[in-house]
């Protein structure tokens, strides 16, 4: 019984081995172009990838990021997952970068295969699709 | 594009804002375009109307040529935000925020001109700590050009002739909480001509040569600092800061202008939350003392709480009721208090802000 409370309670502060895995099969998976040699990467590199804050994975190829559209069910999922921010949230950062002239958000598409085409078609490319989407040539990354 | 209303329950703040005033609007228009990965230009036109300021006067807000070597270096050249305190950038941009006015001890909106921009360029980046979280920084130098059409009949010439400053930020290890540092050195020169009158009488009783012509060149040079920290996690943002300004006059003549040296003291506490897509309120309270070796008397300070409800209606259309309980009456002008002296206005006053806006 003891066993079970403290894994309920690992579970759900999302710090037992697989449970960002867990996370990433129902809602999203992260996908990177067939060429990058990573396999695995940290969500803070994912995180600062899709802010913007880091431009280059560490072999030095530079970070293309691609989102989805704030509807998006695999946006909203990775948002909070990967950002920890909700969609909303992220909008007012990127409203704040952009009329201060910081920078620009990453392209928005609208749908899971033309983030796989995307990322497939551009070298340093990382994106994220539903669980179910086949990733086609894209290579599936893990969120550590 | 943005317009708002303002009402104040006492004193005028901004605006004719006793009877009500929608004096309150701004437009802003900016593009941006990627050369490279590393190269980008972008501008931002922007027009706006508070009280008697602006008057829908179009300006090239900023402007730019950055480029970004690697991530720890970048450098950006043409008319760039002043990157002071956490929002200063993002002071003229509603649909960022929650509260319609920052609070205004630290981000007053009226002095705009002197803080949004500067001519000149900037060195910018951010450096991983391996395990201690990342240090970003930018240090910039340059002027700011001033549109003294509206400035006081006295004042016959106002140039910066030098801005320089920095901000450093230390994004902790603890995800979402950062603390920071932001200093700025301006100095304002101004050709003051005093009025004929005045001269004429002190140079009848020998306090001021028989030949001053004028104008008198004053120097001002002034240094702003402020700690900052914030910390958001999800929906929650939390944020402080703390600043003082020291402002000096430097007059060559004692008996036309006396020399100052003042420092104020600024600082705030905010919140908001996300409670639902569409709505989210936010709180905070400032405080401003005007001279910090003088703080008693009504006109002498001015503390405010504010209260905001931001409502998302549509993706791009937000509304926002915002309510302040000012006492004080130290961030109130006499100017636009019938010349009233600010110590003789009512001490405990409300103001109401509406304020919708849209934006692409």
């Amino acid at each position: 019984m003891l066993a079970l409370g403290a894994l309920a309670w690992l579970t759900a502060l999302g710090s037992f081995p697989g449970a960002s895995a867990v996370a990433g099969e129902t809602e999203f998976r992260v996908i990177v172009d067939p060429d990058n040699s990573t396999t695995s990467a940290p969500r803070e590199l994912l995180a600062e990838a899709f802010l913007k804050t880091s431009t280059r994975w560490p072999d030095g190829e530079l970070i293309r990021p691609v989102d989805q559209r704030p509807e998006s069910t695999a946006r909203k999922g990775f948002s909070q997952s990967v950002l920890k921010r909700s969609v909303g949230a992220i909008r007012s950062y990127w409203q704040q970068r952009i009329f201060s002239g910081r920078d620009v958000p990453p392209p928005e598409l609208d749908s899971d295969d033309a983030i796989v085409r995307y990322v497939s078609e551009h070298r340093g490319a990382v994106g994220y699709v539903s669980a179910s989407t086949r990733s086609g040539r894209t290579k599936v990354v893990t969120v550590k | 594009m943005s317009q708002g209303f303002i009402k104040t329950t006492e004193n005028n703040y901004l605006a004719d804002s006793k009877r009500g005033s929608f004096e309150f609007a701004e437009v802003g228009v900016n593009f941006t375009k990627s050369f490279t990965d590393q190269l980008r230009v972008g501008l931002q036109l922007f027009t706006r109307d508070l009280g008697p300021i602006g008057n829908y006067t179009p300006q090239l807000d900023w402007f730019y040529l950055d480029y970004r070597f690697w991530d720890w270096l970048g450098i950006r050249a043409g008319r760039t935000k002043l990157p002071f305190g956490l929002y200063n950038e993002t002071n003229d941009i509603d649909s960022a925020r929650v509260p319609i006015l920052l609070p205004q001890s630290v981000y007053p909106i009226t002095s705009r001109d002197y803080l949004l921009a500067q001519t000149g360029a900037e060195l910018y980046g951010r450096v991983p700590l391996e395990g201690a979280g990342s240090l970003e920084y930018r240090a910039y130098g340059g002027t700011i050009y001033l549109d003294t059409t509206a400035s006081a009949s006295t004042i016959a010439r106002l140039t910066v002739p030098y801005v320089v400053g920095g901000r450093l930020i230390w994004q902790t290890p603890l995800e979402g909480l950062q603390v920071g540092g932001s200093v700025q050195a301006i100095r304002l020169d101004l050709d003051y001509q005093p009025p004929a009158a005045l001269v004429t009488k002190l140079q009848m009783d020998g306090s001021l040569p028989a030949d001053f012509r004028g104008p008198l060149k004053i120097e001002a040079p002034v240094l702003l600092t402020v700690g900052s920290v914030e910390y958001q996690t999800g929906d929650l943002l939390l944020a402080a800061e703390y600043s003082r300004w020291r402002a000096k006059l430097e007059s060559p003549i004692q008996v036309l202008v006396a020399d100052t040296d003042t420092v104020s003291e600024r600082g705030y506490l905010m919140t908001s939350y996300r409670t639902a897509p569409w709505l989210s309120p936010g709180l905070y309270y400032s405080v401003f003392f005007k001279d910090v070796d003088h703080r008693s008397g009504r006109d002498a300070y001015q503390h405010d709480v504010a209260a905001t409800l931001r409502f998302d209606l549509t993706d791009h259309w937000l509304l926002k009721l915002e309510g302040h309980y000012m006492h004080g009456t130290g961030a109130l002008a006499s100017a636009q208090n019938d010349n009233q002296p600010t110590k003789t206005l009512a001490a405990d006053w409300g103001l109401l802000l509406l304020k919708t806006t849209a934006y692409f």
